[in-house]
């Protein structure tokens, strides 16, 4: 295992960058900084450690405490050289009789109202208080402890993570300055004056009540044990750290797992993790105790059928059951009868292993993954016009940003920490257009105010899109040195005459969009006008019939203002799981090897060929949907499932349990036995990312480590068992670390072949094309050419979705995310964060809620062609009359019941933002939720049966 | 032939056609749809859309039954 000991050293307050350095004398020693950099930094850059309470160099200056007092030769008083800039020249003492007396005299009063419960106290050995307490040398507090103090100060247990105890504050504002400057929430404040000043979450409310978003950021600032996790307080102080990247979203957070032996008792936000810098969210932060949660399945089992309790089995029963099975269905149905579906959750080297078992030892091209339902049309789409099936940008470019438009995303719920970095770059005056049926919290929230809001109806992108393009190119807004130089000049004349069409303009398409005209030229010239723009986008651009098509829009508008290539610009998709941009990266796709190499390319295929000893089908296999289709035909009857539960995301449940049904052997890999699992007859168990070692590929195209903090519970990490499937049926497989299989990827693929692991070590991460012409990898795409030579405008005709309302389904369904869950839930739902939302609820206008007579909290009926389920209602003006919201984090809920098979016309991306329904108010679950139900207790009554089958054979 | 499969196939033929109807030239148009099914569709898809095109063929539009007579 590597271990990682990083002192995370804190300078005090944020590096500066200028060209302009300074030299000055601090305690005899020259050190020179860039302009701007405070004394308390420049001190500490050159190791001089002036004691100091309020800084942290994650914040400004705050001046507060004054521990950090210092003399400057000339200057009268003892100034705090947190707030004091470094000047050419100065001569500065940081340590001296005087200035230990005035720090002692601090520190006296700071600990005359200050519990001494030192020994007892959770943050004893990791309290910075106490350390600075002893590097003044305070050995006496002479104003007793008897006076007022707050001693007895209620302590706030409410949220499920950290405690607050408000008897150990010493008000140094850290907290809510990380609550403001580095998460953006606001959410605290310094309540009251002199001694009765207090940190208050929200309106002196509990954590858990206020507008708190629980990041942690507050409880990483408290120099004390005033805000402490609650796992802490419980075991003590870690005593070791690793390492390691969150398998939440596809920001890539990386964060030192803080442990006692192989126990987790917290994830810290990693100072140095490259897409995060020390930030987090509550999922990443907190919500890891899924890993050890008692629903976790640990041993193989098999079933013949999936109406009988399941066989607790060795692996090699296990593996030998599968194998059988899935060679025995070729036999008797054909080579191309079995496939397999790799997980956005898992590594990049888990999901090579799965596609490379599936063209190898299946041999067949019958591999895809559940991107295919999220960032297919990404893939499409960017490859068709920029080249590469990727973002274009760094996160920190948002921050080099003057105008950022985001369309069908929600950041600061789906990828929080980015969405506290562009809060961050608006607060500093970048503007925001805001595209999206939903008013998301960006819209309005402290301190942001977008420009505009365009609240586009669900299905209208393309035209929306168009529109946009059109004010653009009718108003000679266009970057024609831009597009001369870097597009293709026939292509783009071809579009320009399309776009031109007055058919386009904001007015005439305004009956489709439901955006008004002067909004939309209002944004369009906003975005164009800007020196830096840039587009950030999610499934609501994707996840449509024209999902593609709208991505190819998004990439048209910005080749044509010349907004890639750069800092501050680009095209951004924001990736829905951790490892999303990875899995697509590593030849998941039925028609694409590793590197997006299409399988009919001989060239391609004998080079994997020659490695691999196999021959390789040169046409492509079936997309998940094609497989369901197939299953009910009766031609595809086996599959083998790692890290995905399909059953619950995708979309017209009914329709994909049916498929799943008629499989004979269905192999599924994972952690629990999730709704997939229930239609199972082989579950092999999985490891959590934190029983493995490998890498995940962020939205940046950032390859970070995932590294091993504790031993898988089931005895193997995920790729040890594809490769013992592998084995088991007859394709030999022999690596004995992910390294190896990282090795082996960048042989085959040109955009990877400077990654490996010593480089990652070497390097922190990694951003692909690492190859000869990038040898440290590429965070910026496109500064001078494109992979395709020429940028290519794509013609993007508006299609209306089938999906329509009518009289018998009005409203438009659009479904989406939330903070606190991730994606199907399997891991929030398991953890504390159910304490936000443990249910999926309809969210709906006041006037679509009065029609119906619905009041929150009342169970509604939702209606589709494709299903029903029933959910609680939430009045809401944050949705527009006729279009209705939910999550699907819940499988109770049947949020996909309802969605229906409609899809991207070139990838097959399911169309979940548009569905037509009826809301009506109802009193009872629906008859798919009483199956449900009926269902999932059978099948935790046969696991329970396996398992207590197996204990009474071994007593 | 399955009828699951054969009803998507279908729906997907006409809905690839209708987002690539832009170009204004029938051949062409089919053209690129057939690229499209060759890059994308799995050999039995193809398979059953062509037998379904030589059956059949009535709810494929003008530009998708071209485009399948190419592959």
């Amino acid at each position: 295992m590597l271990q990682h000991f990083d002192p995370e050293k804190d300078y005090g307050t944020p590096a500066q960058v200028s060209e302009n350095l300074v030299t000055l004398e601090i305690d005899g020693v020259s050190v020179t900084v860039p302009e701007g950099t405070s004394v308390l930094r420049a001190a500490s850059e050159a190791d001089i450690n002036i004691p100091k309470l309020c800084a942290s160099d994650n914040l400004e200056a705050f001046g507060s405490c004054r521990i950090c007092a210092v003399e400057i030769e000339g200057r009268r008083g003892t100034p705090a050289s947190c707030t004091t800039p470094a000047e050419a020249g100065m001569k500065v003492v940081t340590q001296n009789k005087r200035l230990g007396k005035l720090r002692r005299n601090i520190m006296e009063l700071y600990i005359s109202d200050h519990p001494l419960d030192c020994l007892t106290c959770p943050a004893n050995g990791n309290c910075e208080l106490q350390d600075v307490t002893g590097e003044v040398g305070l050995r006496e507090v002479r104003y007793g402890f008897e006076g007022d103090n707050h001693l007895s100060a209620e302590k706030d247990h409410s949220n499920p993570y950290f405690s607050f105890d408000p008897s150990k504050c010493i008000v140094c504002s850290r907290c809510v300055r990380a609550c403001g400057e580095v998460q953006g929430t606001f959410a605290l404040t310094i309540d009251g004056r002199g001694f009765d000043s207090t940190v208050s979450p929200g309106q002196k409310q509990p954590f858990l009540d206020s507008e708190c978003v629980s990041c942690g950021a507050c409880v990483q600032a408290c120099p004390t044990s005033t805000l402490m996790e609650k796992s802490v307080i419980d075991a003590g102080q870690p005593e070791h750290s690793v390492v390691t990247t969150c398998a939440y979203c596809g920001v890539g957070c990386q964060f030192k797992a803080e442990m006692k032996g192989s126990e987790v008792i917290r994830m810290v936000p990693y100072k140095d993790g490259q897409a995060n810098h020390g930030h987090s969210c509550v999922k990443g932060r907190f919500a890891f105790g899924y890993a050890t949660h008692d629903d976790r399945i640990t041993k193989p089992m098999i079933r013949d059928s999936i109406d009988q309790p399941w066989q607790e089995v060795s692996w090699e029963e296990a593996l030998s059951f599968a194998s059988s099975k899935l060679k025995g269905i070729q036999e008797k149905y054909g080579r191309e009868s079995i496939g397999g579906i790799t997980s956005s959750r898992c590594t990049n080297e888990e999901t090579y292993l799965v596609q490379k078992l599936i063209r190898a030892a299946f041999g067949n091209n019958n591999t895809d993954t559940c991107a295919r339902v999220c960032h297919s049309p990404t893939g499409y789409g960017l490859k068709t016009t920029l080249g590469e099936s990727a973002g274009t940008q760094t996160f920190d470019s948002v921050m080099y940003a003057d105008a950022v438009m985001v369309i069908g995303a929600n950041p600061t719920d789906a990828h929080p920490v980015f969405g506290s970095l562009l809060k961050k770059r608006l607060r500093q005056g970048a503007k925001l257009i805001v595209a999206d049926p939903r008013r998301i919290d960006l819209v309005k929230s402290p301190h942001v105010e977008t420009n505009h809001h365009l609240t586009l109806r669900p299905g209208s992108n393309v035209a929306f899109i168009n529109a946009m393009a059109h004010v653009i190119i009718t108003e000679g807004l266009e970057d024609t040195a831009f597009i001369a130089e870097r597009c293709e000049t026939e292509a783009y004349q071809a579009w320009r005459s399309f776009i031109s069409e007055d058919r386009h303009s904001p007015e005439n398409t305004a009956s489709v969009t439901g955006i008004d005209a002067t909004e939309l030229r209002g944004a369009a010239r906003i975005y164009a006008n800007a020196n830096n723009a840039a587009i950030y986008y999610g499934l609501g651009v994707t996840e449509h019939s024209q999902g593609s098509s709208m991505v190819m829009g998004i990439a048209n508008l910005a080749l044509a203002t010349g907004n890639i290539g750069r800092e501050g610009v680009g095209v951004n998709p924001l990736r829905g799981q951790n490892n999303v941009q990875g899995s697509c990266d590593m030849g998941s796709f039925p028609h694409e090897l590793p590197g997006y190499q299409h399988v009919a390319d001989d060239e391609v295929r004998a080079r994997f060929e020659a490695v691999w000893g196999v021959s390789i089908d040169n046409e492509p296999g079936l997309r998940i949907p094609n497989m369901f289709d197939a299953a009910l035909d009766g031609t595809y009857k086996g599959m083998y499932c790692q890290g995905e539960d399909i059953a619950q995301s995708d979309p017209n449940t009914n329709h994909v349990q049916a498929a799943l049904r008629s499989l004979e052997c269905l192999v599924v890999q994972d952690i629990f036995l999730n709704e997939t699992a229930k239609f199972a007859h082989v579950f092999l168990p999985g490891a959590s990312f934190l029983e493995k070692d490998g890498t995940f590929t962020n939205a940046e195209r950032r390859i970070n480590r995932v590294r091993k903090v504790m031993p898988p519970l089931a005895g193997m990490q995920d790729w040890e068992v594809t490769q013992a499937l592998s084995n088991a049926m007859g394709y030999e497989m022999n690596y004995s670390h992910p390294s190896e299989i990282m090795d082996e990827i960048a042989l085959l693929t040109p955009t990877f072949t400077g990654v490996n692991y010593d480089r990652l070590e070497e390097m922190g991460s990694i951003q692909w094309p690492c190859n000869n012409e990038a040898p440290d990898g590429t965070p910026t795409m496109h500064i001078d050419s494109f992979p395709i030579g020429k940028g290519h405008f794509a013609i993007t005709e508006y299609v209306a979705t089938e999906e329509r309302s009518t009289r018998k389904y009005p409203l438009l369904l659009t479904t989406g995310r939330i903070l606190s869950q991730y994606n199907v839930g399997a891991q929030t739902r398991r953890t504390e964060n159910q304490a936000w939302h443990d249910e999926d609820v309809l969210e709906l206008h006041p006037q679509d809620a009065e029609d119906r007579g619905l009041n929150d909290g009342d169970w509604v009926g939702i209606a589709s062609r494709a299903g029903e389920t029933v959910m609680r209602a939430k009045v809401s003006d944050r949705m527009q009359p006729g279009v209705v919201y939910t999550t699907f984090h819940h499988p109770g809920s049947g949020a996909n019941v309802v969605t229906t098979d409609n899809s991207d016309w070139a990838t097959n991306c399911p169309e979940y933002k548009v569905t037509a329904v009826q809301a009506v108010k109802v009193n009872e679950p629906s008859q798919w939720q009483q199956r449900y139900h009926e269902f999932n207790d059978k099948q935790l009554s046969f696991l329970k049966e396996g398992r207590e089958k197996k204990a009474k054979a071994r007593d | 032939m399955g009828n699951h499969q054969l009803a998507s196939l279908i729906k997907m033929a006409n809905q690839i056609a209708a987002n690539n109807t832009h170009i204004g030239d029938d051949v062409a148009e089919a053209k690129m749809v057939a690229d499209h099914l060759r890059k994308f569709w799995a050999r039995s898809m193809k398979a059953q859309i062509t037998e379904y095109l030589e059956s059949d063929g009535s709810e494929l539009s003008p530009i998708a039954k071209q485009a399948i007579v190419l592959l």
